[in-house]
């Protein structure tokens, strides 16, 4: 069965990504390099896609590296309900990407709640419709794919935390250290490896990402939000591109590959 | 109570009130008639009304979809807990012929992404009759999580004592005993992370359900919503409500498990 449903199509993506086929009918036409040749020199819309693809794991990687060192390190203070805050920043995490999708485009709609709430607090003038505007519709969204992995690098970076030596914060403090020293001088550096680790799932995640882009915006307005997976999916099932959709899959499969041998080579040298 | 830990309170009331907001104001929308939106976002629905949910269950045909949802999603974590278990236990305590060179094909699939092998997938499950069938999918989606569920598993039964099964053996037990009546006990954390963990990726995928579903009676709840707020793109209270009956079921089982669901979707970060 595994053999049947991974190990055999993935062996096919290489194979049809070669080949000029619309997915159904039995002419399928070999074409060599024809179509990663359209994909790596002609087709603008393919390096687009690759950096918006970048530019949101840039955006996601921020906030969840940042937000969630400080958020976490603050969970790590001797602080009652503890367990409430953890399980309000994971709560999203277990929503589908279609849910946070509904509820952020809500939240940027020119009528949603963004806009009602800057107007109401008198700053009518910075209202816009978030999603519809080139230049933020990107940001916005990635912000939206944020809320919903922060969770998961808080817990890691907690996991972190829990092992750094609590003898490093005792003698720094008694070298009169304030809380933000204790963060920028001993926090950060003992977790260069977490680090690490959440950057790479952060990327894998990156390039993974299609429900909440294709529920929103399905990649515009004029390709601002196009991903690689919903250039992928538009090419090969809407378009029937389907040898070229393998190509733009094999492109993102080995960027995936790469992101996750380095991740598991990381996990094994930690044990 | 330490007064100079209350800066990292008011950061962490803030953040986690910011980071649920969009489900509570959801809740409020889906619990609002449409009279009601002229009140702003945040304010409660007085007095909640059930009309949207009622609309998106019989009229837009959320029950069909629930239904589904429900099928497949059991039946992908009941079949994932006894074939992984198994596996997981085979791969650990039996030598059999090509053991060796199948744990790193399955270890090799943590790392290939199911975004990249939709479209061959289409075209095995085509070639197969597959396509809008309820087991087609459920055969993909075992498939393409069985290695981490084996990852998860061996890890486990690698930190059982081997002194057990083979006292076991002494006292005349056959191997699927030793599984059944030794094992099986004693993985139960893991099986039950296994569970919720495939319960929640195949009840919130949309992708997989998306491409191999097409008859709308058929069709998962993921993929009900992404038609249904293409359709209804103004009705706030209506995709609440929608998004809600997908959401409602996995909230209540992350706020009774909500342990096994923050440990496991940590480790299963990089699927």
């Amino acid at each position: 069965m595994y053999i049947t449903f991974v190990v055999y199509p993935t062996l096919e993506l290489f194979q049809f990504s070669f080949m000029s086929w619309d997915g159904v009918s039995p002419t399928k036409l070999w074409v060599g390099l024809a179509n990663y040749r359209e994909l790596l020199f002609s087709e603008k819309i393919f390096w687009q896609s690759f950096k918006n693809t970048v530019f949101w794991a840039a955006i996601t990687l921020f906030l969840n590296v940042f937000i969630g060192l400080v958020l976490a390190s603050l969970i790590a203070e001797p602080i009652r309900g503890r367990v409430y805050f953890q399980l309000a920043y994971f709560l999203p995490v277990v929503q589908a990407g279609i849910v946070t999708a509904i509820i952020w485009r809500w939240m940027y709609q020119p009528d949603g709640v963004i806009n009602s709430f800057l107007r109401t607090v008198g700053l009518g003038m910075l209202t816009r419709g978030w999603l519809g505007d080139f230049k933020l519709a990107l940001p916005a969204l990635a912000i939206a794919g944020s809320w919903m992995s922060l969770g998961v690098s808080i817990v890691i970076f907690s996991g972190g935390i829990q092992n750094i030596d609590p003898a490093l914060y005792e003698s720094a403090k008694v070298d009169g250290a304030n809380r933000i020293q204790l963060f920028w001088y001993i926090t950060i550096p003992s977790l260069r490896h977490v680090i690490a680790t959440v950057l790479i799932l952060t990327i894998i995640g990156s390039f993974k990402t299609f429900d909440i882009v294709w529920a929103t915006t399905q990649g515009g307005p004029i390709r601002a939000t196009e991903l690689l997976a919903t250039y992928m999916y538009k090419r090969g099932m809407l378009e029937v591109r389907y040898g070229y959709g393998c190509a733009v899959a094999v492109f993102l499969m080995i960027v995936v590959t790469l992101f996750s041998t380095l991740y598991l080579l990381q996990q094994r040298e930690k044990v | 109570m330490r007064w100079n830990l209350i800066p990292v309170y008011v950061v962490l009331v803030i953040t986690s009130a910011l980071i649920v907001a969009p489900l509570v104001l959801t809740v409020f929308a889906a619990l609002k008639s449409p009279e009601q939106f002229l009140y702003k976002p945040w304010i409660p629905p007085r007095p909640p009304v059930f009309e949207n949910f009622v609309s998106a269950w019989y009229k837009a045909r959320f029950n069909i979809y629930f239904k589904n949802s429900v099928i497949i999603s059991t039946i992908d974590a009941l079949a994932m807990i006894s074939i992984a278990t198994m596996a997981a236990y085979a791969f650990v305590f039996i030598r059999f012929p090509g053991s060796n060179l199948l744990l790193p094909l399955f270890l090799a699939g943590l790392m290939v992404p199911v975004t990249a092998l939709i479209l061959p997938l289409y075209a095995i499950m085509n070639s197969f009759d597959l396509i809008n069938t309820h087991f087609g999918v459920i055969l993909a989606d075992l498939s393409l999580a069985l290695p981490f569920f084996i990852f998860i598993g061996r890890a486990y039964f690698l930190s059982i004592p081997s002194e057990l099964r083979d006292a076991a053996r002494v006292d005349g037990a056959g191997e699927f005993r030793i599984f059944w009546n030794v094992m099986f006990p004693l993985a139960k954390p893991v099986i039950i992370t296994t569970a919720l963990l495939e319960f929640l990726w195949s009840w919130n995928d949309l992708l997989l359900r998306l491409v191999f579903l097409t008859k709308d009676s058929l069709r998962t709840l993921t993929v009900g919503l992404l038609f249904f707020q293409g359709l209804h793109t103004r009705d706030v209270g209506g995709n609440a409500a929608a998004a809600l009956i997908l959401a409602g079921p996995i909230i209540v089982l992350f706020l009774i498990f909500q342990r096994q669901f923050i440990q496991g979707l940590t480790k299963g970060a990089i699927k």
